[in-house]
């Protein structure tokens, strides 16, 4: 279990994090999302004491992070790129080495994840021969080689294509079963949706809004249904129970009043109008992203 | 700990040592240097080994029989005659008609040159030596003097001086260089081949120092650019990464000396440097490898703040011209010992290995002063590792522009 408390991170003048706490359970996927320059690689540096916080603690498994904690950390960074005169094998073994594996053990490992992300055929190739795709794979394996607690992945998926992002996917799922602590940061809110139970939205180094993912969405304010139905929408406006509603070709988006039960709703609605659809609507994570950052940078 | 900054510096040495750029370079730089420096001196003793046949238009004819005398004393290394003198008055022409026949055979390579004497007045000549090429500096230096001679003879004859005193006139003195070394003993080794010899090391120093120095950084800008640096700083220390680059970049300095002093040996073997120009190497050595260390610490600080290639190069080239500064300085040091820029340079550890491997093989440095020029190294290289750690920690996640002195003077202070 990985928590962190009261982050401060100063520069100069400028606060990079201000305040900010949260905990990852192991066996979950945390997300730390945010705008770019919200403050998440600050954080994450400071989680690999790479860099020294101004206050606050951070705690992995009961002890304050120190150099110790390398051998346990696997880390991959956003921008990507390896030594590219090198060769494949040589680069994971020398990362694998730093994290104080053997030589043959790192050697052993290598290959075999060589072969589970079906580059094996790469193996004794420069690194500059591959492509980038495959050249991510390299790194990525580069991350996890020393069998890591704690891992922190900064945009795992870019630039790959759907075929490796879901091989990837599958692969940080299969960390998950494994008892692993993951965070992982992000612009994909649609993958973030599907893959993190907890998330940290930040904002300009402050947390915007954090918890159970499932939990946040109903803070929203997640009374919204879509009503597909034959006919005229201006009766919409005649009903005190709807907030606002967006019309579309076949259906609207309408937004209940919090107090208003969906299916009381329909009840009253069916005898007005011929109805072909009816859904209760959570709201995207990538909506309430837009909305709270919109909201806390006004 | 010590296990990190193994794999590092072995990683740093291996990955370096395996690519075409340093193979080369450990080769071509010391063939570069010793062609440059010895290529000349070659050239110049090299002897002429043929015959050479001139012809010698006398108009007045008093001359051809001397020098045909007094050229027979040039020999070549078989013992036969250099030259054969051939009389041109012989030719059944006119001035300028036997002029024309022989330029042709100097065309037709019949002879090499012809030289012709035409007496003005008295003992005023005028000569001419006419052949298919300039740089005749030898065949035409020897008919200067034995004309010169001819001419000092007979004037001193007319005043009644004996031809004896013109023979002791004639016997020259030659000043033979020696350098006294610490033991009193005088050294046979010419002068030129020490001041070449410094000239070398220091040469050779400086392409290692930017060689390596250049590599060193734009692997640093390669792994700051790719953010590798990141994964390499959740690994270890910036301390075990620092002293892992240096032990690696030192392990590559290590093995090009050594191959350098291969070459260097092979070459002793072959006579083409004497065995006595290695009499100051372990001091040398010492120095070459100080210099060397203490460029390469400079090099892992500044290197950590560029972020491109353009950058790291102005900043390579700059410290390479502070090496470099000692040869501008080196004939005066040389001259006189006591001038005040040398005596400056040896305590200044950016220059004391240029100077001090200079001043070495040309004066005689107390053992005190080499003692002491060293203790400074040392302990100039600890500070700048020390200073160079501190800038290295925050250069390598540092982004974007090049951070100012000011900033970089607060990373170092923190």
């Amino acid at each position: 279990m990985l928590i962190v408390n009261n982050l401060v991170k100063r520069f100069n003048s400028t606060l990079a994090v201000d305040n900010i706490s949260f905990t990852v359970n192991p066996g979950e996927i945390f997300g730390l999302l945010g705008p770019n320059g919200a403050g998440k690689t600050t954080t994450i540096r400071t989680i690999l004491n790479i860099l020294k916080p101004t206050s606050g603690e951070i705690i992995f498994n009961g002890k304050p992070i120190t150099y110790e904690y390398y051998n346990v950390i696997g880390y991959l960074p956003e921008e990507r790129g390896l030594y590219k005169r090198s060769k494949v094998i040589d680069v994971l073994v020398y990362f694998a080495a730093l994290k104080n594996l053997s030589n043959r053990n790192a050697t052993n490992f290598a290959d075999s994840w060589l072969k589970r992300l079906n580059i094996f055929e790469y193996r004794d190739k420069k690194i500059e021969q591959l492509s980038k795709g495959n050249q991510q794979k390299i790194q990525l394996i580069a991350a996890i080689i020393h069998n890591p607690s704690l891992l922190i992945f900064d945009e795992p998926f870019t630039g790959f294509d759907p075929i490796n992002q879901q091989e990837v996917k599958d692969l940080i799922l299969s960390f998950v079963s494994e008892g692993k602590t993951i965070i992982l940061s992000t612009h994909q809110m649609e993958l973030a949706e599907k893959l993190c139970e907890d998330i940290l939205l930040i904002n300009n180094g402050k947390a915007i809004s954090s918890g159970k993912l499932s939990n946040i969405k109903k803070n929203f304010g997640g009374n919204n249904i879509r009503l597909g139905f034959a006919g005229d929408n201006t009766f919409l406006s005649q009903f005190s129970e709807i907030i606002k509603y967006d019309s579309y070709n076949n259906y609207s988006d309408i937004q209940l009043r919090d107090d208003i039960i969906p299916s009381e709703f329909l009840k009253k609605i069916i005898e007005k109008i011929e109805v072909n659809h009816f859904s209760i609507v959570e709201p995207s994570l990538n909506k309430i992203f837009i909305e709270l950052i919109k909201k806390s940078s006004d | 700990m010590m296990k990190k900054i193994i794999t590092i510096s072995m990683w740093e040495y291996l990955e370096k040592v395996k690519t075409k750029a340093f193979i080369i370079s450990l080769i071509i730089t010391p063939l570069l240097i010793i062609t440059v420096t010895l290529l000349p001196s070659l050239l110049l003793r090299e002897e002429r080994p043929q015959v050479e046949v001139i012809g010698i238009l006398d108009t007045s004819g008093i001359y051809f029989d001397y020098l045909e005398q007094e050229f027979q004393k040039y020999k070549l290394p078989n013992g036969r005659n250099n030259y054969v003198l051939v009389n041109l008055n012989q030719i059944d022409s006119t001035y300028e008609g036997i002029k024309k026949i022989a330029d042709k055979d100097v065309l037709k390579n019949l002879i090499s040159g012809y030289l012709i004497i035409e007496v003005i007045e008295k003992e005023f000549l005028f000569a001419e030596y006419r052949s298919n090429l300039f740089g005749n500096f030898k065949v035409v230096g020897r008919f200067e003097e034995a004309l010169n001679y001819f001419k000092t003879k007979n004037v001193l004859e007319k005043a009644g001086v004996p031809s004896r005193v013109l023979d002791e006139i004639q016997e020259r003195t030659i000043i033979q260089q020696r350098k006294i070394s610490g033991g009193g003993k005088a050294s046979d080794l010419d002068f030129l081949t020490t001041f070449f010899l410094s000239v070398v090391f220091i040469l050779l120093l400086m392409m290692m120092v930017v060689y390596s120095g250049q590599m060193l950084v734009r692997s640093m800008i390669e792994e700051k650019s790719s953010r590798l640096i990141e994964m390499l700083v959740s690994s270890s220390t910036p301390d075990e990464l620092l002293t892992g680059k240096l032990l690696g970049l030192s392990l590559l300095g290590i093995t090009q000396i050594l191959i350098w002093i291969l070459i260097g040996m092979s070459l002793v073997a072959t006579s083409l440097l004497p065995i006595t120009a290695f009499k100051n190497i372990i001091p040398m050595l010492l120095y070459f490898i100080l210099g060397f260390l203490f460029y390469a610490s400079l090099f892992v600080g500044i290197g950590s703040t560029v972020n491109t290639e353009q950058e790291a190069q102005h900043i390579t080239t700059y410290l390479s011209l502070i090496l470099m500064l000692p040869v501008v300085v080196a004939m005066p040091a040389i001259q006189n010992p006591d001038f005040i820029v040398t005596k400056i340079f040896s305590y200044i550890p950016l220059t004391i290995p240029t100077v001090m491997l200079l001043r070495l093989n040309v004066q005689n440095v107390s053992n005190l002063e080499i003692f002491f020029t060293m203790i400074i190294m040392v302990f100039s290289i600890i500070v700048v590792t020390k200073v160079s750690a501190k800038i290295f920690r925050i250069g390598i996640l540092s982004y974007g522009n090049k951070p100012s002195l000011k900033e970089i003077y607060k990373w170092i202070k923190e």
